[in-house]
């Protein structure tokens, strides 16, 4: 009985601050009080709730998944596949391109590098034209650059080119800035041109250039000067050139018949 | 009356098969795609490697024909070279096919300093051979450096060669 009446009670002390806050037209304690929590329990449903939708939709379609991914890793595969020889095709594209206009200039014949000496020796290039493609001796032979040496020995199929670094290379070269010429010999990883005049105004990153000869038509870049030699009592100076074309990572050159 | 027949020992060397199949990788590999891993630009020598390995297991006159077998080899892939690596392999092979009765072919240091050494001696046979053939004077000084660096790089493939050998077979054990 007596709890029957605290009830009674409390419920109406409840409702006086329910009507009293709807009066002032504020929010009501135990109005907010309960939305509070009651929000924190929806959220927590909720998620619940999605967590478990999630779960099962995931397990229903895992064979599905299971199958996408196999097909995503096998068209990765191809993919890197194709990627790998479009790169390779554009190289090879980019090295025929950049030859393309030496051939189609100096009407020069195509060869790839095939082999080098196997020593250390020599600074020579095996290139797989011979004279069945008509390559002779002496002809010279240019990559995209420049003037890279001259054929030394000629078989059916392939060729021996020995490079203007070669210690037995001797082209005749001039200076393009003031027309000095000199005579340009292999001096391993570098070019000498030697014999220039002494008087000649030259300067470091002067370009120089194939004079007319036995190998090569006049003005192909043989390289840059990088220094100058100059003794006191000497006829001549001597240049030290950079070669115009990076020997070491020959693939496609020209064979410029004389 | 018969003669007695003198003893001859066993012939124990590697077989002429297998060196002749090294020496054609050798030679293979040095004149396509060694180049591309040439370090300021020298490459070391599987060729001088391969005859020192046979060289020092077998008596000087097969070490002799197969140093010359490879030098011809060398000399027909280089240019201008006339027949001094020929000249110089050879001379090479017989010296470390006689060494090779002084000192244990399985020692490792002994066997690297025994490469790294007939590489200096083979480049100085050689350029000497090519002074007698024309070339000025000089030329062995001015390779003098690369000659130095493929001695070293030449011992260091023969020390890893004889390491690898001695994983295989043990291994195999």
């Amino acid at each position: 009985m007596f709890a029957l009446i605290g009830i009674i009670i409390i419920a109406a002390l409840l409702a006086l601050v329910q009507i009293g806050a709807e009066r002032s037209g504020s929010e009501s304690p135990i109005t907010t009080a309960g939305t509070s929590v009651l929000s924190f329990v929806q959220t927590a449903t909720m998620m619940a709730a999605g967590g478990v939708r999630s779960f099962g939709s995931s397990m229903a379609s895992l064979p599905q998944l299971s199958r996408e991914a196999a097909d995503l890793r096998a068209d990765n595969a191809r993919l890197t596949a194709e990627n790998a020889r479009l790169h390779e095709l554009a190289a090879e594209y980019a090295a025929e391109s950049a030859v393309r206009p030496v051939v189609d200039l100096y009407r020069g014949l195509e060869a790839r590098v095939i082999g080098f000496p196997p020593e250390n020796e020599s600074r020579a290039i095996t290139i797989d034209k011979g004279s069945v493609a008509g390559v002779h001796r002496d002809d010279g032979v240019l990559a995209a650059g420049g003037a890279i040496g001259r054929v030394e020995s000629v078989g059916p199929f392939s060729s021996t080119v020995v490079l203007v670094t070669d210690y037995t290379s001797r082209i005749p070269a001039v200076v393009r800035r003031g027309r000095w010429w000199g005579i340009a010999r292999g001096n391993l990883g570098s070019v000498r041109v030697e014999y220039l005049p002494e008087d000649a105004p030259m300067k470091v990153g002067d370009v120089v250039v194939t004079g007319e000869g036995r190998s090569f038509h006049a003005g192909i870049p043989i390289g840059t000067v990088t220094a100058l030699e100059r003794g006191d009592a000497t006829l001549y100076q001597t240049a030290i050139v950079k070669p115009a074309v990076d020997l070491g990572a020959l693939d496609r050159v020209v064979v410029v018949p004389h | 009356m018969r003669t007695a027949k003198p003893h001859v020992a066993p012939f124990v060397g590697p077989r002429w098969y297998v060196a002749g199949a090294w020496l054609a990788a050798a030679l293979i590999a040095q004149s396509t795609v060694l180049h591309a891993f040439a370090i300021h630009d020298v490459v070391p020598s599987l060729v001088l490697v391969v005859v020192v390995w046979y060289a020092i297991r077998v008596d000087a006159p097969r070490a002799a024909l197969f140093g010359l077998v490879a030098g011809i080899c060398e000399d027909v892939l280089s240019p201008q070279s006339g027949g001094a690596w020929t000249i110089s392999t050879t001379l090479v092979a017989v010296f470390a096919g006689m060494l090779s009765r002084g000192f244990f072919a399985d020692s490792m240091p002994l066997v690297c300093a025994i490469v790294a050494i007939a590489t200096l001696v083979r480049s100085l046979l050689f350029w000497t051979v090519m002074g007698f053939e024309g070339y000025p004077a000089g030329l062995g000084m001015l390779h003098l450096r690369e000659a130095s660096f493929q001695a070293v790089l030449d011992a260091a493939v023969m020390l890893i060669a004889m390491v690898a050998v001695r994983r295989i077979d043990a291994g195999r054990a």
